[in-house]
C-alpha cells in the first residue's frame, strides 16, 4: 500500500473512531452478565412458570424444521450396540422443492428467494436469555443416581428426542489397550465408580486425571448463589457430565464466545476421542493444545467466557503443571472407536468394504470434495477452521426463539472417526443425520452428487 | 406513522407479537407478570429505556448526516446510498417515536457529541474526500446499531421495542453490507486514495500516540488504562504510516484527541 493510501485509510478510520468525545460505549451488559435483582425464590417460580411456554416453542421450532421420527437404518447399530443409527434425511424441504431443485440453484437465487431449508440454519437454544448448560434426561437421571447429584433446571429442559442422540453410555477404548476393547463394562464414569472400573488399567497420573475430569465444579447455572438454575444449591458440573466416557451425551451449551447474548449460538458437546490427534480445539476458540482447552473450559468456559461473573461463583483455575497435565493425559489416551474396514491410511480395504462403501470413498475423495477438508491420512481432519459462508444461502439477522442468526464465520473442521456415534452434527446439532450432512454439503459446496452417490456417501461414513 | 412504517422494506420479518422469553432473574423486582411467567405487555425495564435513547440518537444522526450527504456526495452510488438511508432511517424513526412515546420513553432531541463532530467534519469536505469520510461514518455507525439491536432482542423486555429491534436489525445488516461495499469500491479508486488525513481534518493513528503518550500503557498491552480520555483503535487500523515513528505523532495527536476540558 502506498503511503497515501495508508494515510487516507487510517485517517478515515479516526474520523469513526477518535473524534472528541467519541461515541458512548454500548451498556457493560452487552458482554459482563449483570447481577440478579430479583429475590431467587421468585427466580425460580418465574422460570418455572414460562418454561411449558419455552419448551413448546422449541419443539414447534424443531417439528417445524426436521422430521423428528424413530427411523432407524436397519441392522446399523452405533459402535457400542445401544442405540440404532437413524436413517434418512430429516431436514425439512420448503414447500414445492426438492433436494435436487435446490442443488441447481444458484446461492443468491435460493437467498433471494428464501428457500434455504430451516434445519440447515444456525440452531437456537432451548432459552436464549438462560443460556447455558443442558442435559438429556437418560444422562440426568444416571448421575442422580449414581452421585446423587441432580443436574435438573427449572427453566428449560432437553429437547431433541432420544433416539436422535448418541448411545448411553458409550464404550471406552484406550490407545494405551487396545487389545481390550471397549472397557467401559457398560458404566458411565462417574466419582462413584471410575476407580472400580479403571483400576490396572492407568497410571496413577492418568487415574489422578481422570478423577478430576469427574470432579464437579460450580458452573454458571449449577453453583451455589442465587445466580443459578436448580432448585438446591448444586454442587456443580464435571467435565465428563457432557463427555459422557469421553465421548458426548449432546448435552449442549452456548458459545462463550461471542456477545451480545441474543447472538450467541448453541454448542453441542463434541466427543473426546482422538484427541491426540487433535491441534486446535473449539469450534471458534482454536486454543492451539488439550492442556489449554481444559485450563479453560473449567475456569471460564464453564462460565460463559466471563471470568468476573466466574470469580463470583467459586472457579475452578486448575494448576496448570499438575492437575491440567494429568487431566490432559488422561484425554490423550482416549482413542477413537475401532474401523475395521479402514487400513493404516485411512483408506478402506478393497476386501473388506462392500462396493457402496467404496463407491462412497470414491466420491469422498473425489467429485464430493469431502477429502480437501476431512483428510483421511490425518484423521479425517485438517487443523483448520473453514468458513462454509452458509449466509450466501440465507439473509442475516432473522430472530428465531430469540436468538439472531448470524453468519457461522469460520469454524474447525470435526473429525469424521466415529462419526455415526455423535449424532447430531455440526458444532451446534443442528442436522440429526449423516444423510442430513450429505444435503448440506452437498449445497453448500455445489458438488450435484446424485442420489446414488449420496447414499454411497453415507454408507462410506459409517465405517469411519 | 404506522403506515410509512410498514411500507419499509423493514416489515418483510412478521411482526413477532411476543416479548423474549427473558431470564427473571434479572428482572426488576416491580415488574408484573401474567399467569405463564411472563412480564406483562407494557413495561420497559431499564435497557429498553437505554436502547430507544441509543437508536433515536443513531437513527436521527443517520437522517441528518445522509441529508448533508444527499447534496454533497459526488459518487452516484454515495448520493444514491444517502437517499436510501433517509427514507428506510425516517420511517425507522417515526415508529421508533411512536413506540417511545408509548412506553414513556423521552427521546433525544439533537445529535449526540460523536455525531456534531461528524458532521462538523463533514461539512468541511468535497468531492472524494468526502464521500470516503461519510461512507466509513456509515459503516462504524451501522456496526454499532446493530449491536444494538442484537442486545436489546436478548436484554430489553418491552415487546414492541424488540419487534422493532428484530425487524430493523436485517435491514440495518443490509445496510451495512452495502456500505462495506462502497467503501470497498471507493477506497480503490485514485481520486479516494490521493486524499490526505490533513484534509479530513485528522491527524493519523492519533488514538495511538495518545495511548503512548500517556505513559501507562505499552505496546502490546492496550488493556491496561481504563482512564485514558480515547478508546484504542480498532485492530489494525491504528497502524501509522510506515515512515512515521508513532512517538514523533504523540503530543499534537494528544492535543487534539483530550476532551475539551
Ligand atoms: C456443558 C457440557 C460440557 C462440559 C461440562 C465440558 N465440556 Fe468440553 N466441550 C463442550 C462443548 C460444547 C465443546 C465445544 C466447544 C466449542 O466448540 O467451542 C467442548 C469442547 C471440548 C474440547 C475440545 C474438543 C474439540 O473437538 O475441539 C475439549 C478438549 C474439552 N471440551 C474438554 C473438556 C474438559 C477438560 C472439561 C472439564 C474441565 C470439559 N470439557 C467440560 C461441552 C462441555
Ligand atoms: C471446506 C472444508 C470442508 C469440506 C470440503 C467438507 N467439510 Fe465437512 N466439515 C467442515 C467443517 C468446517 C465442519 C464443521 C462445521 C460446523 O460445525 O459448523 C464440518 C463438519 C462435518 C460433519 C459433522 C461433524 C460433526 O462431528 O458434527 C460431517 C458429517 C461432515 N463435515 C461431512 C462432510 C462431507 C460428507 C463432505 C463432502 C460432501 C464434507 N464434509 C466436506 C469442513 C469441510
Amino acid at each position: 500500500m502506498s503511503r497515501v493510501v495508508t494515510a487516507a485509510l487510517s485517517s478515515a478510520l479516526a474520523l469513526a473512531t477518535a473524534t472528541p468525545l467519541a461515541s458512548d460505549p454500548l451498556p457493560p451488559t452487552t458482554n459482563f452478565r449483570q447481577l440478579p435483582t430479583m429475590p431467587f425464590s421468585r427466580v425460580m417460580e418465574l422460570d418455572a412458570a414460562q418454561k411449558p411456554a419455552v419448551m413448546q416453542r422449541q419443539l414447534d421450532m424443531l417439528e417445524a424444521r426436521y422430521d423428528l421420527a424413530d427411523r432407524p437404518m436397519d441392522g446399523v447399530m452405533m459402535t457400542g450396540g445401544l442405540r440404532a443409527v437413524q436413517d434418512g434425511v430429516r431436514v425439512r424441504l420448503p414447500e414445492g422443492q426438492t433436494w435436487d431443485s435446490l442443488a441447481a440453484m444458484t446461492p443468491a437465487e435460493i437467498r433471494d428467494a428464501d428457500l434455504l431449508p430451516d434445519g440447515f440454519k444456525p440452531l437456537p437454544h432451548v432459552k436464549q436469555a438462560n443460556s447455558g448448560q443442558v442435559f438429556p434426561q437418560f444422562v440426568i437421571d444416571e448421575i442422580d443416581r449414581q452421585e446423587g447429584r441432580d443436574l435438573t433446571r427449572f427453566d428449560v429442559d432437553f429437547d431433541l428426542p432420544a433416539h436422535l442422540l448418541p448411545e448411553f453410555p458409550p464404550p471406552i477404548f484406550l490407545t494405551t489397550q487396545p487389545h481390550l476393547g471397549d472397557v467401559s463394562r457398560g458404566q458411565l464414569l462417574t466419582l462413584a465408580n471410575h476407580y472400580e472400573i479403571m483400576n490396572g488399567l492407568l497410571t496413577p497420573v492418568q487415574m489422578e486425571g481422570l478423577r478430576i475430569l469427574l470432579t464437579p465444579f460450580p458452573q454458571e447455572e449449577f453453583n451455589q448463589t442465587e445466580d443459578r438454575k436448580t432448585a438446591e444449591q448444586h454442587r456443580g458440573i464435571a467435565c465428563l457430565d457432557c463427555h459422557s466416557n469421553f465421548s458426548t451425551n449432546a448435552g449442549f451449551h452456548h458459545t462463550p464466545d461471542v456477545r451480545p447474548q441474543a447472538a450467541r449460538f448453541r454448542l453441542d458437546s463434541p466427543a473426546l476421542r482422538g484427541m491426540f490427534n487433535q491441534q486446535i480445539h473449539g469450534s471458534k476458540r482454536s486454543l492451539r493444545s488439550i492442556e489449554d482447552f481444559t485450563e479453560f473450559e473449567q475456569h471460564t468456559a464453564y462460565f460463559n467466557g466471563d471470568h468476573v461473573s466466574a470469580a463470583r461463583k467459586g472457579e475452578h483455575v486448575p494448576d496448570r503443571s499438575h492437575k491440567v497435565a494429568f487431566m490432559a493425559q488422561m484425554q490423550n489416551i482416549i482413542d477413537f472407536p475401532p474401523a475395521p474396514k479402514l487400513d493404516p491410511l485411512g483408506r478402506l480395504d478393497a476386501d473388506l468394504a462392500t462396493e457402496q462403501e467404496l463407491l462412497g470413498e470414491q466420491v469422498f475423495n473425489g467429485k464430493g470434495q469431502c477429502a480437501v477438508c476431512h483428510i483421511p491420512q490425518t484423521a479425517f481432519m485438517d487443523q483448520q477452521m473453514h468458513d462454509l459462508k452458509l449466509e450466501r444461502f440465507y439473509a442475516p439477522g432473522e430472530v428465531v426463539n430469540d436468538f439472531v442468526l448470524l453468519p457461522d464465520g469460520p469454524v474447525k473442521t470435526f473429525t469424521l472417526r466415529g462419526i455415526k456415534d455423535t449424532p447430531p452434527y455440526l458444532h451446534d446439532g443442528r442436522l440429526m443425520t449423516l444423510a442430513d450432512t450429505v444435503e448440506f454439503f452437498n449445497l453448500v459446496l455445489h458438488t450435484q452428487l446424485t442420489q446414488d452417490e449420496k447414499d454411497a456417501l453415507v454408507a462410506y461414513m459409517l465405517t469411519l | 406513522m404506522r403506515a410509512a412504517a410498514l411500507a419499509l422494506a423493514l416489515a418483510a420479518a412478521p411482526a413477532p407479537g411476543l416479548a423474549q422469553m427473558g431470564n427473571p432473574g434479572f428482572m426488576a423486582p416491580d415488574t408484573r407478570f401474567d399467569a405463564q411467567g411472563m412480564p406483562e405487555p407494557g413495561q420497559t425495564n431499564p435497557n429498553d429505556i437505554l436502547f430507544a435513547q441509543l437508536a433515536a440518537e443513531g437513527g436521527m444522526a443517520e437522517v441528518a448526516l445522509s441529508e448533508l450527504a444527499e447534496g454533497r456526495a459526488q459518487a452516484e452510488a454515495v448520493t444514491a446510498f444517502a437517499a436510501r438511508m433517509i427514507e428506510d432511517h425516517t420511517a425507522a424513526n417515526e415508529r421508533l417515536a411512536g413506540l417511545a412515546e408509548a412506553a414513556d420513553i423521552p427521546l433525544p432531541e439533537a445529535l449526540n457529541a460523536e455525531h456534531k463532530a461528524i458532521r462538523g467534519t463533514l461539512e468541511g469536505l468535497e468531492g472524494a474526500a468526502f464521500d470516503i469520510a461519510y461512507m466509513r461514518g456509515q459503516v462504524v455507525d451501522h456496526q454499532k446499531a446493530a449491536t444494538l439491536m442484537v442486545w436489546e432482542i436478548a436484554d430489553g423486555q418491552e415487546a414492541g421495542l424488540q419487534g422493532f429491534a428484530s425487524e430493523t436489525l436485517p435491514v440495518i445488516l443490509r445496510h451495512l453490507e452495502e456500505a462495506r461495499a462502497i467503501v470497498a469500491d471507493l477506497s480503490a479508486q485514485p481520486e479516494i486514495a490521493a486524499v490526505s488525513p490533513e484534509t479530513i481534518g485528522i491527524a493519523p493513528s492519533a488514538t495511538a500516540a495518545g495511548w503512548e503518550g500517556e505513559g501507562v500503557t505499552s505496546p502490546g498491552d492496550e488493556t491496561a488504562n481504563p482512564a485514558a480520555p480515547s478508546p484504542p483503535p480498532p485492530a489494525g487500523a491504528g497502524a501509522a504510516p510506515a515512515d512515521e515513528p508513532a512517538g514523533e505523532g504523540a503530543t499534537p495527536a494528544e492535543a487534539e484527541t483530550a476532551p475539551a476540558e
